[in-house]
């Protein structure tokens, strides 16, 4: 029984909820880019390629239904932002988010960071839920009141009124980056994050938008050179000086901060040597690592790769410690997947709350979880067919060869246009996000 | 033989995808175009090798013979070499000989595209200052390592190529121009589709359309002026990719003929 995966053997992953439009006819700007539970797990941040970011919120668990937890419900929705236009280069700049990363909450206020290809912004999310009526000066719609009807004095009082929760973009980062932003990551200090382009690194301060330090540049002086970019960079958990950055030739760097004010030199470089009988003219492709995460403990860090996602130890720089197939049936469809740009997705991974279990997206709208005290994976799909309250997963098999038994599917029978990018774990619990192009299924277990 | 056709079919499709990301919003991606051209070169050696084993094994004497021949005309142009095709299956030391081509490209570069190097140094200090004006936008308190990009350095990636291309050892010098004769030769025969490719480039950006209709005419100097333009034009555009180089030494076939002006198609940012 594969249905084990992320907490035992009773585990069960059963439908929760699905957002988004049923239409067939997707718009691309509702196709959803990023998603990220905040730290607490009560919010769950969706960014899209229009340029908006919807927040839902966890409601407070009720009484009665004691086998579901809390439904996410839209708490706020908000343009981020704007296509521009690059005047100097003639360029459009996508809308599209590319990333979000909520800070930890330190008041009543939540504050997110959300980035596009070119500019970051520090968003506050409040609440208001009073109203101070009875001004001095002004009518209650509005309208200033004529001076000489005014002959009290009166303090206002604050009533209560409907929920509004307001979005404003607190800092604007802009202008530090020439190429392609792909990640950025809040530090441990929760005063700086890092944002990553293709080509390097930047380093700000959260109170400060004018200016950000480049702390990695890997841009040659003759561009002729260039062999590899940054794929993506996060900040360690808990060591405020150190993070690590991917390349498009499969290795990771892990620096310093302390050890220069520039961290071109590593500090760890961690790369697996290629099996030379794998070898294709694609090779290189599928080695280029699209998304790297540390574990929450810090120890380890886990990197996706086109077919497999591996876990490294962080004390171990010439192999990772466990290696996950994803999809390896697609070995032999390399040609066909670079043909119609599949080749190139990127594929984001997660780790669960105790760093037991892993989850990757792959095509057909299958998504793919893998316990790693168990070693037992599954592969789970999501689909409209799927959604009934609370409704069981089925696990789904992928036929590689040979005679194809009930419920598997064919290679050559996948959609490879519905494909799960970016999925997330809430950060204590067993829920997760799986978004589907342009829907977000919600996913929790069914403890026994 | 099959992974000739292959070979050639992967080119093709990553010469459409390079083309077609300019067209893209957002601007071109840098990481989807260096895995394109990554593609793109191990396909090319695939191809050449292919064609090589091909080319120096049996009957295809007579075609060489008649290369060799426009050879001897218009060797004077050249640098002195030994051209012989047996050259080419000799084994070397990739890195010795990869780095023998690239002096002998800036060399040749010096010595025979004078005028046509005023015309590319121009552009290039006009790319160099948007350039350097890019980059003051982005880094605002941190110092970069100054941007030079006048000297030729030996890109890794080029090793490859050289590995396939089975160049001589000593003096690489040989190198070279049994290649360009070549690839005059296959342009003089085979110029039914290339209008069409090269009128594509000629509108991307001024600098190849001057290359692009460079190709149409099918004398030597012309040739030469291609080598120099792309040359110096990748040295000053962010974003050239190493085989933009190589392509210069690659004349084997009408698709490789066409990688030059598309080579440089790669280059926009």
């Amino acid at each position: 029984m594969m249905a084990g995966v992320g907490g035992g053997n009773d585990f069960q992953w059963c439908f929760s909820q699905v957002k988004g439009a049923i239409d067939e006819d997707v718009a691309e700007a509702d196709i959803i880019s990023t998603v990220e539970f905040n730290y607490s797990g009560e919010l769950l941040a969706t960014g899209d390629k229009g340029g908006r970011v919807v927040i839902f919120q966890r409601e407070q668990e009720s009484k009665n239904r004691l086998l579901s937890r809390g439904e996410y419900n839209v708490y706020s929705t908000f343009q981020s932002h704007e296509p521009e236009f690059d005047y100097l280069k003639s360029l459009e700049i996508e809308e599209k988010i590319n990333k979000i990363r909520w800070l930890p909450q330190q008041n009543a206020a939540h504050f997110l960071l959300s980035a596009n290809d070119k500019t970051i912004k520090l968003w506050k999310i409040s609440e208001r839920d009073k109203r101070a009526e009875g001004y001095n000066l002004k009518d209650e719609d509005g309208r200033l009141r004529d001076q000489f009807r005014i002959t009290t004095l009166r303090v206002p009082v604050l009533m209560p009124m409907d929920l509004m929760v307001e979005a404003s973009p607190r800092r604007i980062f802009a202008n530090a980056h020439t190429y392609h932003i792909n990640s950025i990551s809040v530090n441990s200090d929760y005063e700086t994050y890092l944002s990553a382009d293709d080509l390097r690194i930047n380093l700000w301060h959260l109170e400060i938008t004018d200016r950000s330090f480049n702390i990695v540049d890997i841009k040659p002086a003759n561009m002729e050179e260039l062999t590899e970019v940054i794929t993506a960079a996060e900040c360690h958990p808990h060591q405020c000086n150190v993070f690590v950055y991917s390349s498009s030739k499969g290795t990771i760097r892990l620096c310093d901060m302390r050890a220069a004010a520039l961290c071109d030199r590593h500090s760890k470089f961690f790369e697996e040597p290629e099996d030379p009988s794998s070898r294709s003219f694609f090779s290189e492709i599928i080695s280029s690592i699209s998304d790297v995460k540390f574990s929450h403990s810090g120890r380890y860090m886990m990197t996706r790769d086109y077919l497999s996602v591996k876990v490294w130890d962080l004390n171990m720089e010439n192999r990772p410690v466990e290696t996950y197939q994803v999809h390896e049936y697609l070995r032999s469809k390399l040609c066909s997947l670079y043909e119609n740009d599949c080749i190139f997705d990127k594929f984001e991974c997660c780790w669960n709350g105790s760093d037991s279990a892993i989850m990757t997206g792959s095509y057909n709208n299958f998504f793919r979880m893998f316990d790693r005290n168990t070693r037992r994976d599954i592969t789970l799909e999501a689909s409209r067919e799927n959604s009934k309250p609370r409704a069981m997963l089925k696990p789904r098999k992928v036929c590689t060869g040979g005679k194809r038994k009930k419920d598997e599917i064919s290679v050559d029978s996948l959609d490879f246009n519905k494909k799960i990018l970016h999925t997330a774990w809430h950060p204590k619990e067993n829920v997760i996000a799986v978004a589907a192009t342009n829907n977000l299924y919600i996913f929790q277990d069914k403890i026994n | 033989m099959e992974y000739k056709v292959e070979a050639h079919r992967i080119m093709s499709i990553s010469l459409g995808k390079i083309y077609n990301s300019r067209v893209q919003r957002g601007g071109i991606k840098l990481h989807k175009n260096l895995l394109v051209s990554l593609v793109l070169r191990s396909a090319r050696q695939v191809y050449l090798s292919e064609y090589y084993s091909g080319a120096c094994l049996n009957a295809q004497n007579e075609r060489e013979g008649n290369e060799w021949d426009i050879t001897d005309s218009e060797r004077e142009k050249f640098p002195p070499s030994a051209t012989e095709c047996d050259r080419v299956e000799s084994t070397e030391e990739p890195q010795q000989s990869e780095q023998s081509e690239k002096g002998r490209d800036y060399r040749e570069n010096d010595d025979e595209v004078k005028s046509d190097q005023a015309d590319s140094t121009s552009t290039l200090q006009q790319e160099q200052n948007q350039n350097s004006s890019l980059d003051s936008v982005a880094k605002v308190s941190s110092e970069t390592p100054p941007e030079t990009s006048n000297e030729p350095k030996e890109s890794p990636s080029d090793s490859a190529v050289a590995e396939s291309d089975s160049t001589p050892e000593a003096n690489g010098e040989s190198h070279q121009p049994p290649k360009t004769q070549r690839k005059r030769s296959a342009e003089e025969s085979e110029s039914g589709d290339s209008p069409q490719k090269r009128t594509k480039v000629a509108s991307s950006n001024a600098e190849e359309s001057e290359e692009a209709e460079e190709m149409d005419t099918s004398n030597v100097s012309n040739l030469i002026t291609i080598f120099g333009s792309s040359f110096s034009g990748l040295l000053s555009k962010d974003g050239a990719k190493p085989e933009a180089e190589d392509s210069g030494q690659i004349c084997c076939d009408q698709m490789l003929k066409n990688l030059n002006p598309w080579s440089t198609a790669i280059v926009a940012f």
